[in-house]
């Protein structure tokens, strides 16, 4: 009788509890509002530099356009940002205008999240949106329309502290440019020179960490290896071009000490390392540096010179109430005028801007060569790094096979197979 | 033990020395075995005084050699940590009276009300003692996004109040009440107090052990809780402490661990203060229900 | 933390839920009745909001999948169920959440067993000791599990340490079984406090008389211990374990901080793993499937310790 009781009760429960996610199931209706708009915009950068231009950029924008009271950046952690901005989604919490990182563009651009910014650009005025490059706007592109501002295509480089190499005897970057020696047989020869002279670490990648492996691309490009083909249909990290790279990263790591082992910190900005693969943005962090830097573009892998590029897209969330006013927000954010200012930290994706001397004048710390060599060759001729539907997962699956490399007496070869195995089911949909 | 017929002198003093030894090698013992308690609190404050440059020194110092207070303002600096502070105070405070007002009334009742289906209700809430919060995070945060709460301090109220965490809190106050002799009660009843006050006036004083119990046991489950603000919460002004110490990055997220050891020192230490204050009742009162969270 | 605490506590009352003393004036009975419904209201409707209606929402989630970005949310039968059958991570998973719990359960009851009996004696220091092992219990966990993640970094404080007397240590968080046994120990110094005081209660809780009898008879140390201490306090063993189990199975935080579920998936667990799926792959459908598996398996623990606690278990009364 009592366990009668206790179905009846759960039966109850139970049809409730169906009501209320039929309830939660039909939600969303935006609603256009007229007063006054405040937009909220997450980015992954929280330093101060940065945002301080932004804000400035802001401040100009509202002093013309008065309906908009408030525009807020809001800086969201860059470990896990792309799950924060997916969870605020969610969560009905949506930003207006979100930055999206490269490695979830595809994820972003398929899925309708987005709003098509191409009607608003085009009617923008001054806003010359043929300016834009084909090779940086190629990734935040469905057909005719643009789903993201290619706000920052940052080409990867190296940055060489020339004090530490100097102490440990072994030539600067320039040095072994100028000698033809640019190469990363090279830079991991010197950089276990330096490790075993001063103590301190050879070359690292940086935000690499062990962790996020898509960073590597940086290096086994020059290698000429790809992590899957061309349609993404297929898994190619077990190629013998990925095992050499893989090689040459595990010998650094674990063999010559050129490159800090999983778990041990290097900072480059604070000295204590030769070398770092990382993008022209964090120059910015070298105003203090108590040391002698070079800026150059990556070193030639056996395949020959490479370049490669970051981006990172500013997008309209579609369902936004504010969605129009965030796009024309957006639209004035990266003018021409407000471009060339931004280029000090974020490359443009515009034709008009990308010339070593134009982006000299706003980057105190770099030299009209070095921006040349480093910026404009290398979106000229650079590859995107790595981007792939469902990406959260593929980068989990990968990470968690990859940390079996990272081991004194890992087997390589027999690694990366089994990192196909775990990636080939996720990217055959 | 064996009765002697005269005092042996040797005898005594060699068992005098051996009582000496054992204290000694129990002190000994204890001592070693107390260092992975002790150790990771001490280097988290110390470590937290220590300038970057200190932090990962080797040798390793375990008395900062260039103290500092630097990290303390970047703490401040970094996030806002004193607002977060406040939530997670505030939060824990409203958790911890909500839960003991929930559960002492609903204990009581258990306890001592005779009511239709009392059992079948009683079994239907225990069940809740079955069910780790991470089964039922993803509907709770379904249904929290349907009345719009997501990233709000509501989820975590309202669930650790009257969800799951306090059915613990419940049992505790139903035990203890149903040991309670009831003869004080009836006495009051024939006085004509009604239910209420009875359980206000005479229930809840004689309750205080039980309650100081449940106190402690909410307290500690909410200055805890990370997997839920981790869910329920996005902006950094409304983080709790546990989700704000993980969220100690330079501006492109490295860690900087002398900031993070100085914000876990604010967190960890004034709680671990009143601890020792309090700490018989706090021992006590756990071992006195028998249970634990 | 169990239904079955309900009759492992020495209760000095009848345990009879709902129970109210007999003998009661009959004018009172329908006026009580109304107040015992106030009574356990917002109790009682907590639990129907957030756990019942829940429960229900996972069954209904889990024949579902909803794709955030894309704000769609669509019927997809049995598929989620299928997946964990094909699943190739979860076997792993299961490990990882199987060798934690165990280990963690003998490495957390063996000390704190082993301190209660040290510290069950009349000394000068033993409250110190007492208060030195319990401190950890009210350090905040993430305060907790983040000093260790500091101490256990490859040049961090624990190797600086060995250094220093020519000890070379692991990479302790980047290899997979040191990996796995610094989560058990971070967890195990965090809270053996707490099993600690409930084997002290316990011990505390036997006559003395039993133990003088048995010195008198010349039984051994170890003797007196297996044929007398452990099965007077084999209730709170019992009970211990089954809180230290259930427990194991809701660690977080400290995969979290600690080891994100790495190297590999070694350390991934079956609550991590419901939480990467679901916040961080999106995959809500297959997360409520997760869920799923954790309530049964909770659930099956729970039965089987109820059924061992009648068997084995000395009785009680």
């Amino acid at each position: 009788m009592r366990s009668a009781k206790m179905l009846t009760i759960t039966g109850v429960l139970a049809a409730s509890a169906m009501t209320l996610a039929a309830c939660a199931a039909a939600e969303p209706t935006a609603v256009e509002p007229e007063g006054p708009v405040d937009l909220r915009m997450t980015v992954w950068t929280a330093n101060e530099d940065h945002l301080a231009l932004f804000d400035s950029i802001a401040e100009a924008y509202m002093a013309e356009n008065e309906n908009v009271t408030s525009i807020t950046f809001d800086p969201l952690p860059f470990e896990d940002y792309t799950t924060t901005i997916t969870t605020q989604i969610a969560g009905g919490n949506a930003p207006d205008l979100a930055w999206v990182l490269e490695n979830a563009a595809l994820d972003f651009v398929g899925s309708g999240a987005l709003l098509d910014l191409a009607p608003t650009f085009e009617e923008a005025e001054g806003f010359d949106y043929d300016d834009l490059t084909d090779s940086a706007t190629g990734l935040w592109r469905d057909g005719e329309g643009l789903y993201a501002y290619p706000f920052s295509t940052s080409p990867m480089a190296i940055f060489s502290n020339t004090t530490l190499l100097a102490e440990a005897g072994v030539p600067s970057a320039s040095e072994q440019v100028a000698a033809g020696d640019w190469n990363w047989e090279e830079v991991a020869a010197n950089g276990a020179a330096v490790k075993a002279a001063t103590g301190k670490a050879g070359f690292i990648v940086r935000d690499f960490e062990y962790q996020q492996w898509d960073l590597l691309s940086t290096v086994w490009n020059g290698w000429g290896a790809q992590p899957w083909n061309d349609e993404r249909t297929e898994c190619t990290m077990d190629s013998d071009e990925m095992v050499d790279a893989f090689e040459f990263l595990h010998e650094a790591a674990f063999e010559t000490g050129a490159m800090p082992g999983p778990g041990t910190t290097a900072d480059f900005f604070a000295g204590e390392v030769a070398y770092t693969v990382t993008q022209i943005s964090r120059a910015a962090l070298l105003g203090e540096a108590g040391f002698e830097w070079e800026l150059h573009p990556l070193p030639a892998g056996p395949a020959g010179e490479y370049s490669v590029f970051g981006q990172a897209g500013i997008g309209v969330i579609a369902d936004s109430p504010n969605a129009q006013a965030a796009a024309d927000f957006l639209a004035f954010f990266t003018n021409p005028e407000n471009s060339r200012q931004l280029a000090q930290y974020f490359p443009p994706p515009r034709a008009s801007l990308l010339t070593g001397e134009t982006l000299a004048q706003t980057n105190p710390l770099l030299s009209a060569e070095q921006l040349d060599a480093v910026v404009v060759d290398g979106i000229a001729t650079g590859v995107t790094r790595p981007t792939i539907e469902g990406s959260a997962e593929i980068q989990q699956a990968v990470r968690a096979q990859l940390d079996a490399l990272w081991t004194p007496d890992a087997d390589i070869p027999a690694v990366l197979t089994s990192v196909c195995d775990a990636m080939q089911p996720l990217i055959q949909g | 033990m064996r009765t002697e017929t005269a005092p042996d002198v040797s005898r005594a003093s060699r068992r005098s020395r051996r009582r000496t030894l054992s204290y000694l090698a129990f002190y000994a013992t204890m001592t070693v075995l107390a260092v992975p308690f002790v150790f990771p609190t001490w280097w988290m404050i110390t470590s937290s005084f220590k300038p970057i440059t200190e932090i990962f020194a080797f040798p390793p110092t375990l008395v900062p050699e260039n103290p500092t207070i630097q990290p303390f303002l970047d703490v401040f600096a970094l996030q806002p940590f004193a607002q977060q502070y406040w939530n997670s105070a505030y939060i824990a405070i409203v958790v911890t009276i909500g839960t003991m007002l929930v559960s002492s009334l609903a204990g009581y009742a258990f306890a001592r009300i005779q009511f239709p289906g009392a059992n079948a209700i009683f079994l239907v809430v225990l069940v809740g003692l079955l069910i780790p919060a991470e089964v039922t995070i993803v509907p709770l945060f379904q249904m929290f996004n349907g009345l719009g709460l997501i990233d709000t301090h509501w989820p975590i109220i309202l669930v650790s109040t009257f969800g799951a965490p306090s059915v613990l809190t419940t049992f505790i106050m139903r035990q203890f009440f149903l040991s309670l002799p009831v003869e004080l009660e009836e006495a009051a009843r024939l006085d004509g107090l009604n239910r209420f006050s009875i359980w206000w006036r005479i229930a809840m004083p004689l309750a205080r052990p039980a309650l100081a119990a449940v106190a402690i046991f909410s307290f500690l489950h909410v200055w805890n809780l990370y997997l839920e603000p981790t869910v329920y919460l996005q902006s950094t002004e409304l983080f709790t402490l546990p989700v704000a110490l993980t969220r100690f990055t330079d501006a492109y997220g490295g860690a900087l661990w002398n900031v993070q050891l100085a914000a876990a020192t604010m967190t960890a230490v004034p709680v671990l203060l009143v601890f020792i204050v309090a700490q018989r009742q706090f021992v006590e009162g756990l071992a006195h229900t028998g249970l634990k969270g | 933390m169990t239904l079955t605490a309900v009759r492992a506590l020495p209760s000095r009352a009848p345990a009879r839920p709902g129970g109210a003393p007999r003998r009661r004036p009959h004018r009172h009975r329908r006026q009580d009745a109304l107040v015992g419904y106030l009574f356990i209201a917002p109790q009682a409707l907590g639990i129907v909001a957030f756990v019942l209606v829940p429960l229900g929402l996972i069954a209904y989630y889990s024949a579902h999948e909803w794709n955030v970005l894309a704000g769609t949310f669509r019927f997809v039968g049995t598929e989620n169920f299928e997946r964990l059958f094909t699943d190739p991570q979860l076997g792993g998973v299961l490990q990882a959440t199987t060798i934690f719990s165990i280990a963690l359960v003998i490495a957390n009851l063996t000390l704190a067993l082993v301190l209660a009996l040290l510290l069950n004696r009349r000394m000068r220091g033993v409250g110190f000791f007492r208060t030195v092992f319990f401190s950890p219990v009210v350090v905040s966990l993430v305060a907790w599990t983040i000093v260790w993640g500091f101490l256990l970094q490859a040049d961090g404080g624990i190797n600086g340490m060995l250094a220093t007397i020519g000890i070379e240590g692991p990479n302790w968080l980047r290899e997979g079984p040191t990996a796995m046994a610094s989560v058990v120990i971070v967890q195990v110094f965090k809270n053996v406090g707490l099993n600690m005081v409930l084997f002290l209660a316990a011990l505390q809780g036997v006559p003395h008389e039993l133990f003088e009898a048995a010195r008198v008879d010349g039984a051994r140390p170890s003797t007196i211990f297996w044929r007398i201490t452990f099965p007077m306090i084999s209730p709170t063993i019992l009970l211990t374990v089954i809180i230290t189990i259930v427990g194991s199975l809701q660690v977080f935080a400290q995969i979290a901080v600690l080891t994100q579920g790495g190297p590999g998936t070694s350390t991934t667990v079956l609550v991590y793993y419901l939480f990467q799926q679901a916040f961080q792959f999106g995959k809500f459908g297959y997360g409520s499937v997760l869920a799923i598996l954790l309530f049964l398996i909770v659930l099956v623990l729970t039965i089987v310790q109820w059924m061992l606690r009648r068997k084995w278990v000395f009785h009680e009364n």
